[in-house]
C-alpha cells in the first residue's frame, strides 16, 4: 500500500508537474509562515518565563490620576515604601530596587556606553541565575562591586574569567571604581535583562540622598518583589491602598507624604513580571513591550497562512478529481473497495503534506533570520520544538487536506463515470466549496493587505506628524548634569560660536525627556475653580528659534519683562511673587478656556505664587505617540540669577551637514564637559524607540500580506486552470454562435474574478474594526479612509487578473472548431 | 448562389506527419437548397462543415457567402459573420450544461445585442416551433436526448438565419427522435431556409433536396435527389 502510494505520487508529479508543484509549493509556504511566526509568537510569549519561580515575581507600579491629566501609571516609582513592604506583607519574601543607569567606561578620550542597573545584593537571591564566574550569593554586598554581562566582559577584557579586575565607570561625569565581582551567564529568557551589561550595587550614599529614596512622588526606579506563594501577588495588591494610606499619608504641606488622603491620586499596583511584556504598552518609562493582540494577530496570520495553504490543497485536489475519475472507475470495476482506495488518496495527501512539511521548514530556516533582523529580536530555529511542532502540522495538514478530496474521489460511482463524456467536477456542492475556498482565502489575504496597508500609513503619519516644533535642522545634546549657571551660560556661548549654528538654547525637557516634573496649578474662573497637573520645563533665550513652535496666542518670553525670569527652585517652593508663563493647547483647554487667545493675561495659582499666561503654543510631542500629550507649562530663565536643573542643550543650524555638524558639538561640548560622554542627534532619533516597533511589526504584517497574497493567489490559478480545462467546450460552442474573443475574455474574467470580489466584501469590514481597534491605541491617529480599502482592493484585483489572464486568453484565443472537440 | 468553395483545401499538420483532411473542394450552394453530405467516418464530411461554418480556416481555397470572400476575414469579423448568417445543430447537441434551456437558446441572440424583451419573444417563439416551451426553465442534463436536440434547433433557428448547419443531427437519437427533427428540418427548409447537413443516414440523406458524397477529403458526386 505505502509503495503504490508512493508510485502514485511519483505518476502524478510526472504527469501533472505543475497541479503537483502549485500544491507543494502553495502548502510549503503556509507551513513555513506558519512555523516563523509561531516561533516569533512563541518568543515573545516567552518573557521572563525562564527565571526560577517566575510565577512569585512581580514588580510594583504607580498609577496617578492628577486634576486635568489624563490617568497613567508608571514602572519608574518612589523607593520610600520599600523599607515597609516586607514590615507590612509578610507574602512578601523578598524585596529590591532596579534602576536604569546610562555608563560609560572611557579610554583615549572615547567613551564607550554600556547599560547598567543598580540594585541591591538580594537580586540574586529574588533571579535564580547563572553565574560564570563569581558568587551570586555576595556578588553585590561590597559597595564597590560589579557583575558583568558575558558580552560586557568580553568586550572590555577579551575573556570571562575576569574577577578581581577593576573597571573605572563614568556616570553622568562622576567616577568610580568597580572591582568585578561576578560574571553572569546568559539569561534564561528574554526580559528583564534584555540588553543589560552591568549590574552595580546601590550605595549607601545614593540611599541617603536621593529624593526617590525619601519623598513619595518621585520616582527613579522600579521596585521587584518575591512572593512566598503565586497567589499572594493577587492578595497582596487588594491591599495595597490600604497601605498607601498607611504609609504616604501626611499633612498637606509636608515634602515627604502625598497629603491627608493620598489615594485620591496615587495608588500602588503589583505587575507580575510574565505578564509585564504586554502590560507595559500602557505603562510610562518601560520599553521592551508590545501589545498582546499585536504577537496575538501574527500567530493568527501565521495559523491563516498554514490554512490558506491548506484549502489550497483541497481546492487543487477537488478541481483535478475529475482527471481521476476514470482511474477510481476502473479500479472499482476491479474489485477496490471505497476504504482502499480512500487509503490510497489520504496517503497520497500525507505525502504531499510531508514533502511540504520539508519544504516548509526549509522555508522557515530561511525566513527566521529576516524576521529576526526585521523585528529586533533574537529568534531562531529552535529545532526542538520544530522537531515536536512540525509533524503535527504535517499530520494536520494531510488530514486538513487529504480527507475531502478522497471521500469525493473514492466516492465515484464507476458506472456514470465510465458512460460520461465529460469529467465529472463534483457538482453543484464541490464548485460551491472550491469558490468559498477561494473567496476565504482571498478574505483573508485582502484583510491582511488592508491591515498593513492602515499600519503602514499610521506609522508613516506618525514619523511626519507635526510635533508641535521643527525638527529638520536641529540636533539635541545630552543632559548637562549641571546646576551651575556660569557653565551653563559657558556651554551656550561655546556652541552659538559654532560656525553654522544658527540658535541655541537650553531646556529641562527634551524629546524622549529623560525625567518629569509635574505640578498642580489652580485657575479661578468667573464660575467654577479648576486644577491642573501639569509638566513643566524651563527654557532659555533662544528656545523659540532653536525648537520653533508654534505660538497661537500671546507672545514668547524675552529679556525686557522682568516678570518672565521664573522662579527658582526655592522660589517656586516658597516664594509669593508673580511669574510670567507659556502653556500649551492641551492646558490651555484643560483649564476650560475654549480659544488660545483666551488664557492669555489669565492667572494660574500655587498657594500664595501667581503665574500670568502670556501666551499659548501648540502642543509639543516629546513623547510616544501612544501617550496623550500632557497638559504642559513653560518657565523662562535668562540665566542671570537662575539655573536649570540638569539641563538640555538644543542647536538650530543651517548650511552644514548634520554629521559634520555633531561632530562640532561634540568636539565643543568636550571642551566644557570633557568626562560627560556628548552625543548630538536629531530628535527623530531620539524618539527612534516610540516609532519602531510598530514599524517592525507592520513589516511582518507585510511579510503575512505577500505570503497570503501568494498562496490565494496559487489557488486562484490552480481554480482557472481547472476551468479552462473544463470549460474549453463551453467556450468552443460559445464562439461557434458568434462570440468574439473579447467578449468570452470578459464573461471568464467576471467568473473567475467573482469569488475575489465577494471576499472583498467579507474582508474590508472586519479589517475595519480590527484596525479601528488598533488605532484606538494612538493618541494621534489617520482616519481609516476608503482609499485604503480601494487600493487593497484594486490591488487584489489586479494580482488576481494577472494570475487568470494566462489561462483566460488561451481559452478566448482558441480555435472554436478545436474547442468543440475538446472534452 | 449564396455559398461558393472554390479549391478548398484543408492540412493538418503535426510535427511528424501531414494529414490531408479536404483537397480541391468545389461546391456552390443556392438559396432556399437542403443539401446532404455522406461519406464514411474520417472522409472530411465535418471538416468541410466546420469550414462552412468558419469555426475552421480552409489552408488553401476560397470560399465565398453572397458577396463576401470569407477566407481573408480576421477572428472577429468571422464572429461577427456567424452570429449573423449561421445557425447551427450538433451531433451532441452542444448545451452548456451550466445554462438552462431558454438560456441556452437566448444565448445566440446576446452575442447580437438584441434587447431584452425581443430576445425573450424570440426564444419563446423558438421554443414553440420545436415543441420544447414546458422545458424552457430545466437545464440540459434534465431533458431527454431528442428534447436537448430540439433545443440546439430552436437555438439555431432564433437567430433567423441564412444558413443552417447541422453536424449528424439524429447520430444520438433513436429513430422516433431522428423522425422529428428531420421533420422539423424539412420544415424549416420549406419555410426558405437553406440547410447543410452532415448524416451517416442514407434515409435522412434522402430526405434532402441534393445529396453531396465524399470520400478521402473529395466530392466524389453530387446529386439531386428526386422529390
Amino acid at each position: 500500500m505505502i509503495a503504490s502510494i508512493f508510485r502514485s505520487v511519483l505518476h502524478q508529479t510526472r504527469r501533472h508537474p505543475l497541479y503537483v508543484g502549485l500544491n507543494i509549493f502553495g502548502l510549503a509556504l503556509g507551513i513555513g509562515v506558519f512555523l516563523t511566526l509561531t516561533l516569533l509568537v512563541r518568543y515573545e510569549y516567552s518573557f521572563n518565563s525562564g527565571f526560577a519561580d517566575a510565577d512569585r515575581l512581580a514588580r510594583m507600579d504607580e498609577r496617578w490620576s492628577m486634576p486635568g491629566t489624563t490617568p497613567y501609571e508608571s514602572a519608574d516609582v518612589s523607593f520610600r515604601a520599600v523599607p515597609f513592604l516586607k514590615q507590612d506583607f509578610p507574602e512578601i519574601e523578598e524585596v529590591v530596587t532596579f534602576t536604569k543607569t546610562n555608563l560609560f567606561v572611557q579610554k583615549n578620550g572615547q567613551f564607550t556606553h554600556f547599560a547598567g542597573q543598580t540594585t541591591d545584593p538580594a537580586f540574586f537571591r529574588m533571579f535564580s541565575l547563572g553565574f560564570l564566574h563569581g558568587n551570586p550569593d555576595t556578588a553585590l554586598t561590597r559597595p564597590d562591586g560589579l557583575v558583568l554581562s558575558q558580552r560586557t566582559a568580553m568586550t572590555l577584557f577579551g575573556k570571562y574569567d575576569v574577577l578581581g579586575k577593576t573597571v573605572e565607570l563614568n556616570r553622568s561625569g562622576q567616577k568610580t571604581i568597580q572591582v568585578v565581582t561576578g560574571i553572569l551567564a546568559a539569561p534564561p529568557s528574554p526580559g528583564l535583562l534584555d540588553d543589560v551589561d552591568m549590574l552595580l550595587p546601590v550605595t549607601p550614599q545614593e540611599r541617603l540622598t536621593r529624593s526617590c529614596f525619601r519623598f513619595w512622588g518621585s520616582s527613579c526606579g522600579e521596585i521587584l518583589l518575591k512572593f512566598r506563594r503565586p497567589e499572594d501577588i493577587a492578595s497582596v495588591n487588594a491591599r495595597l491602598p490600604d497601605f498607601v494610606n498607611n504609609r504616604a499619608a501626611g499633612p498637606a504641606d509636608d515634602d515627604v507624604s502625598l497629603g491627608p488622603a493620598p489615594t485620591k491620586t496615587y495608588t500602588l499596583s503589583l505587575v507580575p513580571i510574565l505578564k509585564m511584556h504586554f502590560h507595559d504598552v500602557n505603562v510610562e518609562d518601560t520599553d521592551n513591550s508590545v501589545e498582546q493582540y499585536v504577537i496575538d494577530s501574527i500567530g493568527l496570520i501565521g495559523l491563516l497562512a498554514l490554512i490558506l495553504g491548506c484549502a489550497n490543497a483541497v481546492n487543487l485536489a477537488t478541481a483535478r478529481a475529475g482527471l481521476r475519475a476514470r482511474e477510481v472507475a476502473l479500479r472499482k470495476t476491479l474489485g477496490a473497495p471505497r476504504h482502499v482506495l480512500f487509503g490510497q488518496f489520504m496517503g497520497e495527501a500525507m505525502v504531499v503534506s510531508l514533502v511540504a512539511g520539508l519544504c516548509g521548514l526549509a522555508f522557515c530556516e530561511a525566513f527566521t533570520p529576516a524576521i529576526a533582523s526585521m523585528t529586533g529580536e533574537a529568534i531562531q530555529v529552535d529545532y526542538g520544538f520544530i522537531g515536536l511542532l512540525l509533524p503535527l502540522v504535517i499530520i494536520s495538514s494531510g488530514l486538513a487536506s487529504g480527507v475531502y478530496p478522497a471521500l469525493v474521489l473514492s466516492g465515484y460511482q464507476p458506472a456514470a463515470i465510465l458512460a460520461a463524456t465529460r469529467m465529472p467536477a463534483g457538482g453543484r456542492r464541490a464548485a460551491l466549496l472550491r469558490n468559498g475556498l477561494v473567496v476565504g482565502q482571498f478574505s483573508i489575504a485582502i484583510c491582511i493587505v488592508i491591515c498593513t496597508l492602515v499600519i503602514d500609513r499610521q506609522t508613516s503619519f506618525m514619523r511626519n506628524a507635526d510635533r508641535g516644533y521643527v525638527r529638520a535642522g536641529l540636533l539635541i545634546g545630552q543632559q548637562m548634569h549641571s546646576q551651575d549657571t556660569g557653565l551653563q551660560r559657558r556651554m551656550l556661548d561655546t556652541l552659538r560660536a559654532i560656525p553654522g549654528v544658527t540658535s541655541v538654547t537650553l531646556s529641562e525637557l527634551e524629546p524622549n525627556p529623560h525625567s518629569l516634573t509635574r505640578t498642580t496649578f489652580l485657575h479661578e474662573g468667573s464660575k467654577d475653580r479648576v486644577k491642573v497637573q501639569m509638566l513643566q520645563d524651563r527654557v532659555s533665550s533662544d528656545y523659540r528659534d532653536t525648537y520653533q513652535p508654534h505660538l497661537l496666542a500671546g507672545r514668547w518670553f524675552d529679556n525686557a519683562h522682568g516678570q518672565d525670569d521664573g522662579p527658582s527652585n526655592e522660589e517656586f517652593k516658597s516664594g509669593n511673587s508673580n511669574w510670567n508663563v507659556i502653556i500649551n493647547s492641551k492646558a490651555a483647554r484643560a483649564f476650560g478656556f475654549e480659544k488660545a487667545v483666551d488664557a492669555v493675561g489669565k492667572i494660574l495659582r500655587i498657594d500664595a505664587k501667581h503665574f500670568t499666561v502670556i501666551g499659548v503654543i501648540e502642543d509639543i510631542r516629546f513623547s510616544s505617540p501612544r501617550e496623550t500629550i500632557a497638559p504642559e507649562i513653560l518657565f523662562f530663565s535668562s540665566l542671570q540669577r537662575i539655573a536649570f536643573d540638569d539641563p538640555v542643550p538644543a542647536v538650530r543650524f543651517s548650511g552644514v551637514a548634520r554629521t559634520v555638524m555633531a561632530e562640532r558639538l561634540d568636539r565643543a561640548w568636550r571642551t566644557l564637559l570633557p568626562d560627560v560622554a556628548s552625543h548630538f542627534a536629531p530628535a527623530d532619533e531620539l524618539m527612534e524607540t516610540y516609532y519602531s516597533g510598530d514599524e517592525r511589526r507592520g513589516h511582518l504584517f507585510t511579510l503575512g500580506a505577500v505570503a497570503a497574497l501568494l498562496i490565494a493567489s496559487l489557488g486562484l490559478y490552480g481554480l482557472a486552470a481547472f476551468a479552462a480545462a473544463r470549460r474549453m467546450h463551453e467556450i468552443g460552442i460559445r464562439k461557434t454562435l458568434g462570440a468574439t474573443a473579447g467578449q468570452t475574455i470578459v464573461l471568464l474574467l467576471q467568473d473567475f474574478l467573482k469569488p475575489v470580489f465577494v471576499a472583498c466584501l467579507l474582508a474590508c469590514p472586519l479589517s475595519w474594526l480590527l484596525m479601528r481597534q488598533w488605532l484606538n491605541g494612538f493618541d494621534e491617529r489617520i482616519a481609516l479612509s476608503p482609499a485604503l480599502f480601494l487600493l487593497a482592493i484594486s490591488g487584489a484585483a489586479l494580482i488576481a487578473t494577472c494570475t487568470v489572464l494566462g489561462q483566460t486568453l488561451h481559452l478566448a484565443r482558441a480555435e472554436p472548431a478545436r474547442a468543440l472537440r475538446a472534452e | 448562389m449564396l455559398i461558393q468553395l472554390s479549391h478548398i483545401q484543408r492540412l493538418y499538420r503535426s510535427d511528424e506527419v501531414e494529414t490531408t483532411a479536404l483537397q480541391d473542394i468545389e461546391l456552390g450552394i443556392g438559396h432556399g437548397e437542403f443539401v446532404a453530405i455522406m461519406g464514411p467516418s474520417g472522409c472530411g464530411k465535418s471538416t468541410l462543415l466546420n469550414i462552412l461554418g468558419t469555426i475552421d480556416r480552409p489552408t488553401a481555397g476560397s470560399y465565398r457567402f453572397g458577396d463576401e470572400e470569407l477566407t481573408h476575414l480576421k477572428e472577429a469579423a468571422l464572429a461577427k459573420f456567424r452570429r449573423e448568417n449561421l445557425g447551427y445543430i450538433f451531433q451532441s447537441f452542444n448545451l452548456i450544461d451550466e445554462l438552462m434551456i431558454e438560456e441556452n437558446i437566448e444565448l445566440a441572440l446576446i452575442y447580437r445585442n438584441i434587447p431584452k424583451s425581443e430576445r425573450r419573444s424570440r426564444v419563446a417563439h423558438a421554443m414553440d416551433r420545436v415543441g420544447i416551451a414546458h422545458r424552457a426553465r430545466h437545464y440540459p442534463s434534465q431533458l431527454s436526448g431528442g428534447q436537448q436536440q430540439r433545443a440546439a434547433i430552436a437555438r439555431a433557428i432564433v437567430g433567423q438565419p441564412r444558413l443552417i448547419l447541422a453536424d449528424e443531427p439524429t447520430g444520438n437519437l433513436d429513430t422516433e427522435n431522428g423522425t422529428q427533427v428531420m421533420d422539423i428540418l424539412q420544415t424549416l427548409n420549406d419555410e426558405g431556409a437553406t440547410i447543410i447537413m452532415v448524416t451517416h443516414s442514407p434515409s435522412h440523406a434522402d430526405l434532402a433536396k441534393r445529396r453531396v458524397d465524399m470520400l478521402d477529403g473529395q466530392i466524389v458526386i453530387s446529386v439531386r435527389n428526386a422529390i
